[in-house]
């Protein structure tokens, strides 16, 4: 039965946006004379980040609020991630964009190039060029002199350095970041699961913005109450409650409805399939090699994002995600104008369909609340087609 | 010289006749699903020595009248510094189409925007909400600037829209907050336009929806600058027109 | 004609949709060109090619593969015809631009994608395109987001595609890869056609490309002239013609026209009146057969002097070098030059704005069209800056974003109006 539910993180923005707790984090290393880069996306190699005692920010933003300033300027037509986040710079009402004193791109989508470039002249910026196919033998090559590049840049910018020896320690802590991560997810994989969307989503949010050891403590407390529920048989969801997998663009902020859709038809969303959840901490780092930096290429070019082509790892994980988290159905998050999503969704939905026999649906949808109810129609009907 | 100018709009026909710079006649009728027959009724019987045509049937007109055409943007151009010299921006909300347009110091038209593929944010968006809501086009205007809330419309599209309004009515929304929620809609999307060729200045406002008092005021509370609207705006491209005309010579432009 | 419905049947096109393409293209450019007054003789080489579009020059393609030949097509302006022409191949562009079973490609594609792709699998699906059908080597590209995944779609449903990874920023790491992967593609060649690249053929390849080059730069020269001697709708089929008519005979029937169009000029002969608005095209590229927005500019008081697009001077303006004695070194002239094409894909992307505006100075234009395929974003984004700096520059730009469709043809009647209204003194 579900009685009284103890929260996994209990602390003063507990209950807020998970953005809040970063942002607060954010500003406690900025009072201790930290300096901050903000970073569009998981391409952006963290560790080097920290290495050099600078504190990683992301600037991804996902609020409908700001599109409409963007929309002056950029056009409507867009991805809204790149418009959200383009409208918080130009209003200057993003926090997090306030208190970078840089800011690292790469070039994954089309849309986010060009914003870039329109954004360029106000902080110290640095765009890396990021490989497309990223199996090919030149792009670990290329993609490791870039992360170098930027080492360079960041040094240039803030007069820091940092030893292979550092990044080695920093891609150990994520390693061990990453395991305590998976660990939490494990806890979505059992059946019924005990922890819902919107804590793992909190967490990974935290995580992304962390040290492994800052995230320590509220990992282990997490496990720890994880471990309670799972021992006193609590369940989350309705009894029988289907179990949802989401895959697809990243999804955060107001682009939250999808989740709370999928809740209020009944199901339960078992996996976060994308670099705003579980892709980050999927998997881990080469330790004790010879070129640290390299360690960090091989592993990022693995991210199965939709700009890499073929991307075949994208369905490779998916079904890994499948066979762990055991989903009843798996939807597809496009965002509007994003194509490379878009075009890969149909080969995702093939493989879903065929090679895992499970019910499918995409959805392309913005920030905004206007397709709310078509979006419900059709997670219901998939919901009860399984 | 009597100078003539017809704005074959998709709602509404415009006729406005100037001589020795003064309005001498103005007259509106809807375009039916006859334009060119709406059009011939309009100027039966007015005396006019040049005519030309702007509009989105301005060319069907041109076919038939022989008569030089301008493009909407430009008679509206025309118009507007005519009636108020120190315009520079314009914002024009019609019946299917909604534009806004810069004015350079010359007061010479430069930057335009229109809407045309899209009934959200023109007339036809208010006229269809106006009903769903059984209310005329006075009504809606009057009972959304009696409202002291509005009950917010989500849908961008016309036709989800009007579901939408269905359904918060049905589920005990109140009539003049649902009201004002449209107008607000319509507003935001007119803005929006606007603001993409000018962040600034003040502002002109023509076209029918002119008329409806809510939207000039939300507009001006949505833009926070200083609107200003002619006592007919729905005229102004037909004037813009004429204007054009009379700096043409005589002869051009069949009776 | 029999003999061309068993060669279209040979190459698996399905015949019937095939006969509705046809017949819609042969009264679009009925309409379309041959209403025109005062068109250059010169001309009525391009409308026999375009007559003869899947006819005669399939055949000759066929007959090149009789003789050991390979077919290469290809979707972009970076794929270099020297190395196709080097292995002794023919180059054929597949770009596609007609609005033709969409049904088909959005089955596999999302609706929301830009027209040229859908368009060329619309062509694929539908089977009615004998160039695509005929091509022992389809090349793709990683240029848009567009086209890149849309590559991987296509893959199973062709005999061979071939990708050319591109950099994304005009760096020496993204010179490296482009050379890399020219490299690459030679092998690809080689294997394919059974041929090596050699210094004589590279260089042979190399003089053929820029004799094309030479060609199309006279024409654009000329058209810098007031009457225009020439009409932007048909200098920009000659610019059509390029992607895959034969290189030499192209050339000659080129200079045959420019030399036509240098009397005319002399004479102060004209397609327009002397004093019609001049504009300068800017842009996404304008696939055969894709006129619509020409058509409209050309029908609503103005000339097109001048294309800043990949079917136009951003394909066409720089020549290879070819000062090497080895391949390597001549591979490296060809990149080079490559790597000048400033498309939106490259960021940052500044030496486009400084070629609109030499091109607008050079052609006297009046006024600067942006054109972008719906759903581009990489042309639609960079429009705005490029409208910002040019405005600055006290050139007028009117941006414009279609599709091939004949939906909005009134619409961007009215705004091509008013456009022009601005620019036009008095």
């Amino acid at each position: 039965m579900n009685t009284k539910i103890k929260p996994l993180i209990n602390d003063e923005y507990t209950g807020e946006p998970a953005t809040k707790r970063v942002l607060a984090h954010l500003q406690a290393k900025r009072e201790e004379g930290k300096k901050i880069a903000g970073v569009y996306c998981g391409y952006a190699p963290a560790e080097l980040i920290r290495a050099m005692g600078i504190v990683p920010a992301t600037l991804c933003a996902f609020s409908n609020a700001t599109i409409e300033a963007a929309e002056t300027v950029l056009p409507a037509n867009l991805c809204p991630l790149i418009k959200s986040s383009f409208g918080f710079i130009i209003t200057d009402t993003c926090p997090f964009y306030g208190i970078s004193d840089a800011v690292i791109g790469e070039t994954t989508c089309d849309g986010k190039k060009k914003m870039f470039e329109l954004i360029t002249d106000r902080k110290p910026t640095y765009i890396m060029d990021l490989p497309q196919l990223p199996d090919e033998k030149e792009a670990l090559a290329n993609w490791t002199v870039m992360i170098r590049k930027l080492q360079t840049f960041l040094e240039t910018t803030f007069k820091v350095r940092a030893t292979d020896e550092q990044i080695e320690a920093a891609i150990k802590d994520t390693n061990r970041k990453n395991v305590m991560v998976r660990k939490v997810m494990d806890f979505a994989a059992l059946t019924p699961p005990v922890v819902n969307w919107q804590e793992m989503f909190d967490l990974t949010t935290l995580c992304q913005g962390s040290t492994g050891k800052e995230a320590a403590p509220v990992l282990s407390e997490a496990l720890r109450i994880l471990e309670e529920r799972r021992a006193a048989g609590y369940a989350y969801g309705p009894g029988g409650a289907p179990r949802v997998m989401v895959t697809g663009c990243p999804v955060g902020g107001d682009a939250q409805k999808v989740f709370k859709i999928i809740e209020e038809a009944g199901g339960v969303v078992v996996a976060l399939d994308a670099c705003s959840g579980f892709k980050p901490f999927m998997m881990d780092i080469e330790e004790d090699t010879k070129d640290p930096v390299r360690a960090l290429a091989e592993r990022y070019l693995k991210i199965p994002c939709s700009c890499m082509t073929p991307n075949t790892r994208r369905l490779t994980e998916m079904t890994r995600i499948i066979d762990k988290f055991r989903p009843d159905a798996v939807i597809d998050v496009v965002l509007q104008a994003c194509h490379s999503y878009n075009i890969e969704s149909h080969k995702v939905g093939e493989h879903v369909q065929k090679n895992h026999g499970l019910p499918f649906l995409k959805i392309v949808t913005d920030f905004s609340q206007s397709d709310v109810g078509q979006i419900r129609t059709r997670v219901e009907a998939l919901l009860e087609s399984y | 010289m009597r100078a003539a100018g017809i704005d074959i709009g998709s709602r509404t026909v415009k006729l406005a006749v100037i001589e020795d710079g003064t309005t001498v006649l103005a007259r509106k009728a809807l375009t039916s699903h006859d334009p060119l027959d709406a059009a011939r009724t309009l100027i039966s019987g007015v005396m006019y020595d040049v005519i030309v045509a702007t509009g989105y049937g301005r060319h069907l007109v041109k076919g038939h009248l022989g008569c030089p055409v301008i493009s909407e943007i430009k008679a509206f151009a025309l118009g507007a510094k005519a009636i108020h010299p120190p315009c520079k921006v314009i914002l024009d909300i019609g019946g299917q189409d909604t534009k806004a347009i810069s004015l350079n110091d010359a007061g010479e038209m430069s930057k335009f925007e229109m809407n045309d593929k899209c009934a959200a944010g023109t007339g036809r968006f208010l006229e269809i909400m106006a009903n769903a809501l059984s209310y005329t086009l006075e009504e809606f205007s009057r009972a959304a600037l009696s409202a002291e809330r509005a009950e917010k419309i989500n849908s961008m599209c016309t036709v989800f829209a009007e579901s939408e309004v269905i359904s918060l009515t049905a589920q005990g929304a109140m009539r003049h907050e649902v009201a004002l929620g449209i107008h607000k809609a319509i507003v935001s999307r007119s803005t929006a336009l606007l603001k993409r060729i000018a962040p600034s200045g003040e502002v002109f406002l023509a076209g029918g929806v002119a008329f409806n008092e809510c939207v000039r005021a939300l507009i001006a509370e949505e833009l926070n600058r200083s609107v200003v609207v002619p006592t007919d705006p729905q005229i102004v491209g037909a004037y813009g027109a004429a204007l054009h005309a009379a700096t043409l010579e005589e002869g051009k432009g069949v009776k | 004609m029999s003999n061309y419905i068993r060669m279209w049947s040979a190459l698996g096109l399905d015949l019937k949709a095939h006969d509705a393409l046809l017949s819609i293209l042969g009264s679009a450019y009925q309409d379309i060109f041959l209403s025109q007054k005062n068109r250059p003789e010169g001309m009525k080489y391009f409308d026999f090619v375009m007559s003869e579009v899947h006819g005669l020059r399939i055949k000759e393609l066929m007959d090149a593969k009789a003789e050991g030949r390979i077919v290469v097509g290809s979707y972009c302006v970076f794929v270099p015809e020297e190395l196709i022409l080097a292995v002794d191949g023919v180059s054929v562009g597949l770009c596609a631009g007609a609005e033709f079973n969409f049904e088909g490609a959005e089955e596999v594609l999302p609706r929301n994608l830009c027209p040229l792709i859908k368009s060329a699998f619309g062509f694929k699906r539908g089977l009615v395109c004998p160039y695509v059908e005929a091509s022992d080597i389809i090349v793709g590209e990683n240029t848009c987001d567009g086209k890149k995944k849309a590559y991987e779609v296509l893959s199973p449903m062709v005999k061979d595609l071939y990708i050319i990874d591109l950099p994304q920023m005009k760096s020496d790491t993204g010179k490296t890869l482009l050379k890399e992967e020219y490299k690459k593609f030679i092998a690809k060649l080689e294997g394919v056609s059974g041929r090596k690249i050699t210094v004589e053929t590279l260089k042979k390849g190399i003089e053929i490309a820029n004799a094309k080059r030479k060609a199309v730069k006279r024409l654009a020269e000329l058209r810098k002239a007031d009457p225009a001697p020439i009409s932007g709708l048909d200098a920009l089929l000659v610019n059509q013609v390029f992607f895959y008519d034969d290189p030499l005979r192209f050339t000659n029937s080129v200079n045959t026209l420019c030399d036509e169009l240098e009397e005319r000029v002399k004479k102060g002969e004209g397609v327009f009146p002397k004093g019609t608005t001049r504009i300068l095209m800017s842009g996404c590229p304008m696939a055969v057969p894709n006129w619509k927005v020409p058509m409209i500019v050309e029908s609503s008081g103005a000339v097109i002097v001048g294309e800043e697009s990949c079917v136009g001077e951003r394909g066409t303006q720089w020549f290879t070098e070819d000062k090497s004695e080895t391949v390597a070194g001549l591979l490296d002239n060809i990149t080079e030059r490559y790597f000048k094409i400033d498309c939106a894909v490259f960021t940052p992307n500044p030496s486009r704005i400084e070629h609109v505006k030499e091109m607008y100075k050079k052609c006297n234009a009046r006024g600067v069209i942006h054109y972008s395929l719906q759903f581009c974003h990489p042309y639609i984004v960079e429009s705005g800056p490029v409208e910002a700096e040019l405005e600055k520059s006290d050139i007028p730009v009117l941006r414009i974003e279609t599709d091939y469709s004949q939906e909005d043809a009134e619409q961007l009647k009215t705004r091509v109006e008013a456009f022009f209204e601005r620019i036009q003194p008095g």
